[in-house]
């Protein structure tokens, strides 16, 4: 059962199209990465569903919530790090937590506490919960930030760019944490971004999206090989030649061989990478080639993406 | 609408605001030494001036209820002079102390919000409207309040003890005053601070919502005109008049204030 459904979702500011008739379903425990330049409608699209703003056009339910009909039950059903990490910087982290645990109608104190140190001491924060949120850097602000939004336990999370100015370490332990949501937790999660490796890393289902359109929507895998193509065969050798080079193209399924004659690395497009790599490797070794390592090259989400992107008449 | 979830929003409103003594210290101090200073330089003016005409206040002290009238008749000039301005003449003031003690907070309501970039973590919660409105207004009213009633016993305090040696008695508190100070100076703000909100939910900045909310200073400031110039004596009748009239705006004002209320304008505003 998807536990959001969006139908031709459209909004309009005056004349300029914001999102344009966006359709996707995203199930119980899946992560939906939605990646876009910057200005391509992925925060609208999370402030629509948020019910922050209202749609020009089309329809979405939230957790089973009409989100034009039922508002107040869609927020109380989602949590949300919006762009900004939106918190007070006057009260401590725990009072912001507690306002906004509050606020999503956690009204037992006791479970409220112990919700909030459980939260706080999964972000490394439980120390420092009585400092004011202004003397926090901007790491940790994003922290919490995260922390608020899961506060309630929702079980539909929209994250916009919730490993941004984090360092190495929090950036793992929160993939780690959006990991264990999906997976264990079986929570719903739709994951604005423009870091590919999150998305690569985390995402069942990935839409691209360009001026508020769908360009295409897809698991990471499909992404790849759609947009980017087959992975490519790469040969490093102690040395290469036109000898090697010409044997080479002239195997068939070959499309196309770049050669870097200094490090003696060849770049082999292929009809089919793991059918056609070991008469390649033959070629090579017959043509008197001394191969150090073969491996292939997959194409990265990135690469797919900045093909896309790039292909998208402006 | 859940008053816990109001209250909510005033608690953590409250917490943010106590600690910024820049906004604080301004809404205690002004209205606290206008209290005082004000009996203080006209009881020791009066020491000094014409003794034997009650000049401008004629019409005021004309106006007064025939009881009040009946015994100023025994008085000196000074002692009517001192009595019309300290009990009649300055009573606005008690009206226009709540609603400067609350622009500044109210002002910042939501527009403070906008401007921090917090509203809308507020609007993603799943508080409704009136709460959040109820909430901003509450933590407008209430320490605008406690500064009027602090400010209303300096004033007392101040007018009985310079007051006591030329009347031999206490002026302050009566009846007319306590139902100013708890009954129309609250219910007043409340239309004032209701529509100072509105304003800051509807403009972008902090600025923009103290400089229109400042204008409704203005009519209270010609009721202080009306009482000066003796055409409006805010004796019991009068203030339950008011106190009626204004009940009744401060449910229109509610009404409109939640009718008015679009979280995508104030996200949009944000941006």
């Amino acid at each position: 059962m998807s536990t959001i459904e969006v139908e031709g979702l459209s909004k309009s500011f005056g004349t300029i199209v914001a999102v344009d008739r966006l359709s996707f379903k995203v199930g119980a425990g899946e992560i939906l990465g939605i990646l876009g330049p910057n200005g391509s409608g992925k925060t609208t699209t999370v402030r629509i569903l948020s019910c922050l703003i209202s749609p020009s056009g089309g329809r979405a339910y939230v957790g089973g919530f009409d989100i034009q009909k039922d508002p107040v039950r869609v927020r109380e059903s989602v949590g949300v790090l919006t762009e900004t990490p939106s918190l007070y910087e006057r009260l401590s982290a725990y009072e912001n937590m507690d306002f906004f645990a509050r606020a999503y109608g956690i009204s037992n104190s006791d479970t409220r506490i112990a919700r909030i140190k459980d939260v706080l001491e999964f972000f490394e924060l439980w120390n420092r919960r009585s400092e004011r949120v202004g003397t926090y850097s901007k790491g940790m602000k994003q922290k919490l930030a995260i922390a608020r939004a899961i506060v309630h336990s929702p079980e539909i999370l929209f994250l916009d760019e919730p490993t941004s100015g984090l360092d190495p370490k929090a950036s793992k332990d929160i993939r780690d944490l959006m990991e264990r949501l999906s997976r264990q937790e079986k929570r719903t999660l739709l994951l604005c971004t423009h870091n590919l490796e999150d998305a690569e890393k985390l995402c069942s289902h990935v839409m691209i999206i360009n001026k508020g359109r769908s360009v295409v929507m897809g698991t990471t895998e499909e992404l790849r090989r759609r947009i980017a193509g087959q992975p490519k065969l790469e040969i490093k050798l102690n040395e290469t030649s036109d000898k090697i080079i010409l044997a080479t193209q002239s195997i068939e399924g070959v499309k196309n061989v770049e050669a870097d004659k200094d490090s003696g690395r060849l770049i082999i497009e292929l009809d089919n990478a793991e059918t056609q790599t070991p008469y390649v490797v033959r070629s090579v070794v017959e043509n008197g080639g001394l191969i150090k390592s073969v491996g292939l090259l997959e194409p990265s989400l990135e690469e797919a993406y900045l093909k896309l992107v790039k292909e998208e008449p402006q | 609408m859940k008053l816990e979830n109001a209250l909510l929003v005033y608690w953590k409103d409250w917490t943010e605001v106590k600690r910024n003594w820049q906004v604080i210290l301004p809404i205690i101090l002004v209205p606290l030494l206008i209290s005082v200073f004000l009996p203080v330089i006209l009881f020791v003016a009066s020491g000094y001036g014409d003794s034997s005409s009650t000049g401008n206040l004629e019409v005021l002290i004309e106006n007064l209820p025939p009881n009040i009238q009946a015994e100023l008749a025994g008085m000196s000039v000074r002692q009517v002079m001192l009595y019309a301005t300290s009990l009649y003449l300055f009573a606005p003031f008690f009206l226009i102390i709540p609603i400067m003690a609350s622009s500044v907070i109210a002002s910042d309501s939501f527009a403070g919000e906008k401007e921090r970039k917090t509203i809308e973590g507020l609007l993603a919660t799943p508080l409704t409207d009136s709460e959040l409105i109820l909430g901003k207004i509450l933590v407008s009213f209430v320490p605008s309040m406690i500064v009027t009633i602090l400010a209303f016993v300096a004033y007392s305090a101040s007018v009985d003890v310079l007051g006591y040696g030329i009347y031999g008695r206490l002026l302050l508190p009566n009846v007319n005053w306590l139902m100013l100070v708890l009954g129309l100076s609250p219910i007043l703000s409340l239309a004032a601070i209701g529509l100072t909100v509105i304003v800051s939910a509807k403009v972008k900045g902090f600025r923009e919502a103290q400089q229109i909310s400042i204008l409704l200073i203005l009519p209270v400031l010609g009721l202080l005109f009306a009482q000066g110039a003796g055409l409006m004596i805010l004796g019991p009748v009068v203030i339950i008049e008011l106190v009626v009239l204004f009940t009744v705006m401060d449910v229109i004002v509610f009404r409109i204030g939640v009718s008015l209320f679009q979280r995508e304008e104030m996200v949009s505003k944000t941006s």
